[in-house]
């Protein structure tokens, strides 16, 4: 009666533990890496992306917290626009440690003869300078002797522009002044924000010399501080200290940084690139799952036989999937492992070859967030591409071993394995999508993803059943690749998911692209002034209008005040307890510019409230940028507190306006009633803008006019300005296509992996067409036909469905217009024609050589 | 003989293909007594091997009912299926199918394995070596030859003491002195454990081995009788 002691046993049967199953998993893992390449290859390569993207955050902002006392200039910072400080901030300075107080503004340097000018960004030093790093000279000598007396330290790309050398003399505002060096390096450079032209130097007493700085000049002057050692040195306590003596100066209208976060902007740049960088190599991860689900349904169908095996001697259906999981856990490890250390070594090679490229010398210090983030990532994305496959290795009935079923791992996994899917998916969104700052371009991004993934998984399935409904093809070549596209176990699904996705996301890049060029170049020369005019003093403009359009007639210029000041309070409440998203801090972070009008300003529309009278004479009120105000929670009649010159105005939201900022009027967020600010000193701000067809020397000549007349009013080119900005532009476009090429590459693995799970088939197809008379040129004609069918509609159906996801990114994200681009067709059926040639070729070069004899035998 | 340990009741099984539904087995009732030793003979598509895996549980019938060990398999679920074929048989190829990834031992242990027995591996060295194979237990199947590989498979079917053997066509890749070998091998244990032993075979002289040759042609049973004794003597 032991048969039916065990038999009774059925409902609740002992059972092999953990251990065994990762054992007999590890046992099946002497298989190798058969099969398992393709898989490894496309989880190292997404993980490598996040890791690297991630380490290199890491790096920069490490570089930028242990350099970030040179890059400042000291341990703490306080800056303000246009007014030095006064006798009592400078002692509260003093009372925490040495303090070296700078000026940067633009001015125009001009030759003694006043024969040629250029735009140049001054910085007025004191002996102190630089608390912290080496500022150097081209050729070595003191930096501090070589400014002092009437010394000027010059950038030499200035010094080619005028023709000058070491001992020439040069003019700056109203003195003349002696080059006494050239410079070589400048500790605290990247903190004076974007700037438009190479460097001056010189000292505070010559600036005075200069007769430049004025009330109302577009000034900023910066305070550095070095602490005594052993003072404030943890991030806290600066953070305490920089607040506690801004508390002391409650209108000072100072912005203040530290050591630990020395450019915030930069921060905040540098986040916000790799958050979008980290969501490319995601995509190319999910791109990569396709060639993980390929490999691991691959994989499974090798094992069928031992995995019937199994169930023929006592394995349930768990039993089976824990020891494929294990082994697939393996192989996810070993990718993971893989990309980890190829992504971490990422930032070192950056460094070695394009360091100089970067804004700092970055620290190889990569954090276990960064890590585990895209371990974490690998580990999701694989394990959610292969439950599929691996739950149907449970449906393999033990009659394998007798029968040779066609839908062997037919059906689907069980409901337990499907929720886990939706778990791992929902998990992977929620990371992606918290962090990620604004969380919609994550949420946009995995949606757009989603669709593509189904768009071409279905269109797969679609091109084979139309191949298969299709007439018979008269042409052999026709008619076998055809046929080769309608078989169930062909490479249609996976060429077109693989070919398709990878297109699509170059579609949008290079669509997005596009469009980010066309609006910084496309519509300016209709639109745009061809100068910008600084610090105008305002008794001067007449005269200065005057001269223009006697050396250039036709010439219309628009002026408007310009002041610089800073929001303190939002409705009463100081800005340092607000909180509000990142595409908003921005706005309260700095100094922002301001202007008054009594009419509606250039450029601009009132969308609600109503503009002030032309003679208004009461309490201050301000016309505010409808979009910023929404954000910022302000409506008509609310109150804006803002500090101009050190002393804080509070004004009433009176009006909000539309403005249209690509027309590079003089645009302003907040314009006010001209009582309030009228008798604050200030200067003007004036765009020019020059008739069409006005001849080059006309305009050298207006310009060459102003520097000699105007001497403190700088000119700025727009066409130089927008050429400077697109360069950085640019610097950053190539990370993006580079984080993008990635992604191409992930659908080349997969699309390689598909060619490799399929070629014995083919083989034997091309040996057994071949024993029947076929000849090589017939096989080769048939394949070709075949790819270039398959990478035909993919790339057509990519540029469709890349366009329109594009066009979502670009008006909905990037809120831009959006611009088709030929190039990117162009640009994607040649990378289509170029993948399919190579893989395809390949793939097809090895079927035609390979020997008949030895295939027909292992059959 | 005692009670059935197999016992099939109007058993149908019809495949679908392409074509149309293939009627693979029609109305078979038979039933096997514990300890009996029976030969499912007939030509090739006459449904012997359907017929072995269908007591086996690995195939499931169309219609009728198959009762084995007293639990009747068809409202057994796969996992159940599984179970009880590790608890009750053992199953022989042709193919051997064991797992290449694994040695002899391994291959052998795994059953128990699988079942959380702690002696898997006392046990499958001493099958090993009762079916002569102690020095190719660390070897891969890749390693052994034809008639070693089938007696690692027996070694594996009788690893967890199963009251009913099956085996299908066992020495069909095997060479006539090999094939010999194994059936005296297998024959000999299965009298040492007093197992049923279900046996399909092209071979008459095997079938002439068993207690009882069931016949087939066509999907049915066309005769069921007792082997010959003059054929067990010569065969013996």
């Amino acid at each position: 009666m032991t048969a039916l002691a065990g038999v009774e046993s059925l409902s609740h049967p002992r059972r092999a533990g953990v251990w065994t199953i990762i054992r007999l998993g590890f046992r099946e893992l002497r298989n190798g890496f058969d099969g398992f390449r393709i898989f490894i290859a496309c989880l190292a390569l997404g993980v490598m992306v996040i890791a690297a993207v991630g380490a290199l955050g890491d790096a920069l902002r490490a570089g930028l917290t242990t350099q970030g006392e040179t890059i400042l200039g000291g341990d703490l910072v306080f800056a303000r626009m246009h007014i030095r400080g006064t006798a009592q901030d400078l002692d509260a300075f003093r009372r925490l440690g040495t303090v070296s107080e700078t000026a940067t503004m633009r001015t125009m340097a001009r030759r003694a003869d006043g024969s040629d000018q250029a735009l140049a960004e001054l910085k007025a030093v004191d002996a102190s300078y630089p608390l912290s790093g080496v500022a150097t000279l081209q050729g070595g000598g003191s930096f501090i002797d070589a400014v002092s007396g009437d010394g000027v330290i010059a950038d030499a790309m200035l010094l080619d522009r005028l023709g000058l050398k070491v001992g020439d003399d040069m003019r700056i505002g109203e003195a003349q002044l002696r080059i006494t060096g050239i410079l070589d390096s400048e500790p605290d450079a990247i903190v004076d924000r974007l700037t438009y032209g190479p460097r001056i130097f010189m000292s505070l007493a010559t600036l005075d010399k200069t007769q430049l700085v004025k009330p109302g000049t577009l000034i900023r002057w910066r305070y550095a501080i070095k602490l005594p050692a052993g003072a404030a040195s943890d991030r806290k306590a600066l953070a305490d200290l920089r607040k506690s003596t801004s508390e002391k100066m409650p209108d000072g209208g100072y912005t203040s940084a530290d050591r630990f976060d020395p450019s915030p902007q930069i921060s905040r740049a540098l986040d916000r690139l790799r958050q979008f960088l980290i969501l490319i190599g995601l995509a190319s991860l999910l791109v990569g799952g396709v060639g993980i689900a390929n490999a691991v349904s691959t994989f499974i169908d090798k094992r069928m036989k031992v995995i019937a095996t199994l169930r023929s001697i006592g394995a349930s259906g768990s039993q089976i999937m824990g020891i494929f999981l294990v082994q697939l856990l393996a192989m996810s490890a070993i990718g993971i492992a893989i990309g980890l250390a190829l992504g971490v070594a990422v930032p070192s090679i950056i460094d070695a070859f394009y360091g100089d490229l970067l804004p700092v010398r970055i620290r190889v210090d990569v954090s276990l967030q960064s890590l585990g983030l895209a371990g974490l990532y690998g580990a999701i994305v694989a394990l959610l591409f292969a439950l599929w496959p691996l739950g149907r290795a449970e449906n393999v009935s033990a009659t394998v071993l007798f029968r040779d079923s066609v839908n062997a791992t037919g059906g689907w996994p069980r409901r337990a394995l499907i929720v886990l899917m939706v778990v791992l998916a929902t998990v992977l969104v929620g990371i992606a999508v918290s962090t990620s700052e604004p969380r919609s371009i994550a949420a946009y991004v995995i949606a757009g993803l989603v669709v593509m993934l189904a768009v071409f998984g279905w269109l797969g399935g679609a091109i084979a059943r139309l191949a298969r409904r299709l007439p018979r093809q008269k042409r052999p070549a026709l008619s076998l690749a055809l046929r080769n596209i309608a078989s169930p176990d062909g490479l249609t699904r996976s060429v077109v998911l693989s070919l398709g996705t990878g297109l699509s996301l170059l579609v949008v890049v290079a669509l997005a692209n596009a469009a980010l060029v066309a609006d910084l170049q496309g519509r300016l020369p209709a639109e745009a002034p061809d100068y910008f005019l600084l610090d105008i003093p305002p008794g001067d403009f007449d005269g200065l209008r005057a001269r223009i359009t006697q050396d250039a007639p036709g010439t219309s210029l628009v002026e408007a005040p310009m002041l610089r000041g800073r929001i303190v309070a939002i409705k009463g409440t100081p800005v340092e307890e607000l909180k509000f998203s990142s595409d908003t801090q921005w706005v309260l972070n700095g100094d922002r510019g301001l202007s008054y009008s009594d009419s509606i300003p250039e450029g601009s529309t009132v969308t609600s409230g109503t503009w002030w009278p032309k003679d208004y004479d009461g309490p201050p009120l301000v016309s505010f940028e409808g979009e910023i105000a929404k954000k910022l929670g302000l409506g008509l009649g609310d109150s804006v507190t803002i500090n101009v010159l050190g002393r804080n105005i509070e004004a009433k939201v009176a009006n909000l306006r539309e403005v249209k900022w690509e027309s590079l009027a003089l645009n302003f967020i907040m314009v006010f009633s001209p009582k309030t600010l009228r008798a604050a000193p200030h200067n003007l701000l004036a765009t020019v803008r020059l008739p069409h067809d006005t001849p080059s020397d006309v305009e050298t000549k207006m310009v060459r006019d102003i520097g000699r007349s105007y001497p403190s009013v700088s000119a700025i080119r727009v066409r130089d300005a927008i050429d400077q900005f697109s360069k950085i532009f640019a610097k950053v476009m190539v990370a993006v296509q580079v984080a993008g090429s990635v992604t191409l590459t992930a659908g080349a693995l997969v699309l390689a992996g598909a060619l490799v799970t399929a070629q014995r088939r083919r083989i034997l197809e091309a040996v057994i067409l071949k024993t029947i008379g076929a000849r090589r040129r017939q096989i080769l004609a048939a394949h070709a036909v075949e790819y270039a069918l398959l990478a035909a509609i993919a790339a057509v159906v990519a540029i469709a469905l890349g366009s329109a996801v594009a066009w979502v990114a670009v008006t909905r994200v990037m809120e831009l217009d959006f611009v088709f681009s030929l190039n990117a067709v162009f640009l994607t059926l040649g990378v289509a024609a170029v993948m399919i040639a190579v893989f395809g070729g390949i793939g097809t070069w090895s079927i035609l050589r390979a020997p008949a004899v030895s295939y027909l035998r292992s059959e | 003989m005692s009670d059935p340990i197999i016992k099939l009741d109007d058993v149908h099984l019809t495949l679908t293909s392409r074509a149309g539904p293939v009627r693979i087995l029609r109305g078979i009732s038979l039933s096997i007594p514990r300890g009996q030793t029976a030969a499912i003979v007939g030509p090739s598509g006459s449904g012997k091997t359907s017929l072995l895996m269908m007591m086996a549980g690995m195939e499931r019938a169309t219609s009728g009912r198959i009762t084995v060990s007293g639990r009747e398999l068809g409202p057994l679920s796969e996992d159940g299926l599984s179970v009880l074929r590790g608890a009750e048989m053992g199953i022989v190829f042709q193919s051997f199918h064991l797992v290449p990834t694994m040695t002899a031992l391994e291959n052998v242990a795994l059953p128990k394995e699988l079942a959380g027995e702690a002696d898997a591996f006392e046990t499958a060295a001493a099958l090993l070596a009762e079916v002569g194979l102690t020095a190719r237990v660390d070897h891969f199947p890749a390693e052994l030859s034809g008639g070693e590989q089938q007696r690692v498979a027996i070694a594996r079917a009788l690893s967890r003491s199963p009251h009913i053997i099956f085996a299908d066509e066992p020495t069909g890749n095997l060479d006539g002195r090999t094939g010999k070998q194994i059936i005296d091998l297998l024959f000999g244990l299965r009298e040492r454990r007093n197992a049923t032993l279900v046996i399909v075979t092209h071979d008459n002289k095997l079938a002439a081995m068993t207690d009882r040759v069931i016949r087939m042609a066509d999907g049915s049973v066309v005769a069921d009788e007792a082997a010959e004794p003059a054929m067990r003597a010569v065969s013996s």
